[in-house]
């Protein structure tokens, strides 16, 4: 009875395109609701199985076959444990994907099958070893707020400029906000990305624009030109925003806001961030530029 | 005598190309390249119906069923080529005396303990149908045939016909005929054999001993599937009322009444398979021209090997010695079921046997078992063949 229930789906599955296997399919099913009903399963599929098993291990070694032959019940079990979890696996990875982007959950990053090339998860990684002991990150008010100020829910998002994934994130954060319509924002914090060249001296500038006031108009510009990014850069989109280009200069020279962007990372790394994009929803975490619908699933939850 | 090599018949068989060992001959048997070459034959050459139309193709089919009949005729010495009448099977050949003979309430038939369903079945229905009265020989111990439980069954009603296999596909014994066929006619009953597994494996002359009727297949002489013949005393088949009737079995008719056909061609209804009965012509030729008794003799060599070495390690069915039973060797192993062992040889060793109850299920009912694994062999098969299944089953009796 035990392979039958592993055969039923595999054969129902190969009798869509066979019809040998939809009368093995046929086999499993009766199997299945004998024993189930507590009668005999006279299809002999099992035993056809297990025979066939067998004969195949003795071709390689006699030994094996003797265990698999004498202890087929037991084998079957442990097989069927195993598909179980398999499905478990599958079905809860099936899930995490459809809701959160990949299949191990909105704060992996890790490989996913129904998203090979990790699209909805890559991240820029840190090098560094963050703590065991986490601390949630906090809002604080010298942090710009992306979208309304008196929202219900701010969600803290940890970006780097020179990240290509932070800046794959950014429709997706407008998205957020506009099918929220007031009740979602976003607070912007710069976590600095060694590898990347510019991360810091970018979250330098964009400091010095908000200075001004002129943060918003900054922060887009920044990852609209991300691939061009220069010091030289910098300045010029200062200019094009028409700052006070002396002040934008002094500030981004003198380094004026360090304390605040070193800050901002420290905050990162003690709240677990491995990278950037990594956004908190209160206590949920998700890292890499997942889809909308992962947003609203905890977003939804969170409002209720 | 003929010279045989088995290695050198194999060469015929193309379906030996692949890495088999078939034995599963009392179920099927492999066929020549010349059966094959026969059936193309006719689709390629001369499709066309016999009798029916006088074209070129038709005449040609005529003669090449003619042909084909006069091989079945030679090869188990009938007097006339009208007393072979082609069938689909052995089955329908003792059906078609069953219901032809004209069998009523009261009459009785004798058949063994160890009939294929196709020998006891057509008995059991004429039974429930008319009343007729089916008496069982008992086996002896070692399942050979008991000539004296077959003597008391005639003191059993009026015995009209002696039914019996001459080889048995379960343990591949072979009935004294000889003995049977003069006792069955001092009675003043008729003979019929279910010859399925005889007719391939042994020199069978219906006139001696004295057979009235005798039915086989032509799938387990190396012939096509779906062709058998029927045998029967020119006498007696013209005796025999129509079975199914149509086309090709009548000269004439009106609205009201028909004119029966002459035999054999009064029990061929319908459409033959021409290119089937022609190939089973080329399968008696090539049997003739290996010699069956270079068959007999070939299984006989290779069921010692089997008996010799497995005999005292599995459950074997009928008697020891191999010379009693053929090329069949059938048996369990014990603590193994014996599909399991028959799938594991086939998965593990490309062994192909038959498992089960080989049709003959009320032998295993009255036996309290559930069936057999056998083994049944073939000229083609090879000494070689028999050493590589010993060790086969020796691996599966120490799992």
């Amino acid at each position: 009875m035990v392979l039958c229930l592993l055969a039923l789906p595999v054969f129902a599955i190969l009798g869509i395109f066979s019809v040998k296997y939809r009368k093995l399919t046929k086999d499993a099913f009766e199997c299945l609701i004998k024993t189930a009903t507590l009668r005999k399963c006279e299809s002999g599929l099992d035993d056809r199985i297990k025979a066939q098993l067998t004969g195949k291990i003795l071709k390689f070694s006699p030994k094996f076959a003797k265990v698999t032959y004498n202890h087929y019940k037991l084998l079957s079990w442990l097989i069927l444990i195993l598909f179980a979890w398999s499905i478990y696996g599958s079905g809860v990875g099936v899930y995490n994907y459809y809701y959160y982007g990949n299949c191990n959950g909105p704060e992996s990053t890790g490989f996913c099958i129904f998203d090979p090339t990790g699209s909805n998860s890559k991240i820029a990684e840190i090098d560094s070893v963050t703590t065991a002991v986490f601390t949630q990150p906090v809002l604080e008010d010298d942090d710009p707020i992306i979208g309304s100020a008196d929202a219900e829910l701010t969600i803290i998002e940890f970006g780097c400029y020179a990240c290509p994934w932070t800046k794959k994130a950014e429709p997706i954060v407008q998205e957020v906000i506009e099918h929220y319509k007031g009740r979602v924002n976003f607070q912007f914090k710069t976590f600095k990305i060694p590898q990347h060249n510019l991360s810091y001296e970018s979250a330098l500038a964009a400091e010095c624009a908000k200075e001004q006031d002129r943060y918003h108009e900054y922060h887009k510009l920044l990852f609209q030109y991300q691939e061009k990014q220069s010091r030289g850069m910098f300045l010029g989109l200062a200019d094009r925003l028409e700052l006070d280009k002396d002040q934008f200069k002094e500030c981004f020279l003198t380094e004026k806001y360090k304390k605040e962007i070193d800050s901002d990372s420290l905050m990162g790394l003690h709240a677990g961030v491995p990278g950037t994009p990594t956004f908190f929803i209160n206590e949920q975490k998700i890292v890499g530029p997942k889809p909308f619908k992962t947003f609203r699933k905890i977003i939804d939850k969170e409002l209720k | 005598m003929i010279f045989f090599n088995p290695d050198k018949v194999r060469q015929d068989f193309p379906i030996l190309r692949k890495p088999i060992i078939y034995f599963d001959n009392a179920c099927m048997s492999l066929k020549p390249i010349q059966v094959i070459n026969k059936i193309n034959e006719y689709y390629t050459e001369y499709t066309g119906c016999a009798g029916r139309s006088s074209h070129q193709f038709a005449n040609r089919v005529q003669d090449e069923m003619a042909k084909s009949r006069n091989e079945v005729k030679n090869l188990i010495n009938a007097k006339h080529d009208e007393e072979i009448v082609f069938t689909r099977n052995t089955t329908e050949g003792i059906n078609l005396v069953a219901n032809s003979l004209g069998l009523e309430k009261g009459d009785g038939v004798i058949i063994s303990d160890k009939e294929h369903n196709s020998n006891l079945i057509p008995w059991l229905k004429l039974k429930k149908e008319k009343g007729i009265i089916v008496k069982v020989v008992e086996s002896n111990e070692d399942n050979t045939f008991n000539l004296e439980n077959f003597e008391n069954a005639f003191s059993v009603g009026k015995i009209k016909l002696v039914s019996l296999v001459h080889t048995s596909n379960l343990d591949g014994v072979t009935n004294p005929i000889k003995d049977i066929s003069e006792i069955t006619h001092q009675h003043n009953a008729l003979l019929m054999l279910d010859a399925a597994q005889s007719i391939p494996h042994k020199e069978v002359n219906i006139r001696n001993p004295d057979i009235d009727f005798l039915s086989f297949s032509g799938h387990k002489m190396l012939g096509p599937t779906g062709t058998g013949v029927l045998y029967g005393k020119i006498d007696l088949l013209k005796k025999l009322d129509q079975f199914i009737v149509g086309g090709e079995t009548v000269i004439d008719s009106t609205y009201e009444d028909f004119k029966i056909e002459k035999v054999p061609s009064r029990f061929e209804a319908g459409l033959q398979d021409y290119a089937n009965l022609i190939a089973l012509g080329e399968s008696c030729k090539y049997l003739k021209r290996v010699g069956l008794k270079n068959i007999q003799n070939h299984e006989l060599k290779l069921n010692k090997i089997l008996t010799e070495s497995l005999a005292d390690k599995v459950k074997l069915i009928g008697p020891r010695e191999p010379e009693k039973r053929s090329g069949i060797f059938s048996f369990n192993i014990n603590g193994k079921d014996m599909h399991h062992v028959s799938k594991i040889l086939d998965t593990s060793a490309n062994i192909m046997t038959r498992s089960g109850a080989h049709c003959v299920h009320s032998w295993f009912n009255k036996h309290d078992m559930k069936g057999s694994v056998r083994a049944s062999l073939y000229f083609y098969n090879t000494e070689e063949e028999a050493q590589m299944f010993v060790e086969e089953i020796n691996k599966i009796i120490s799992l």
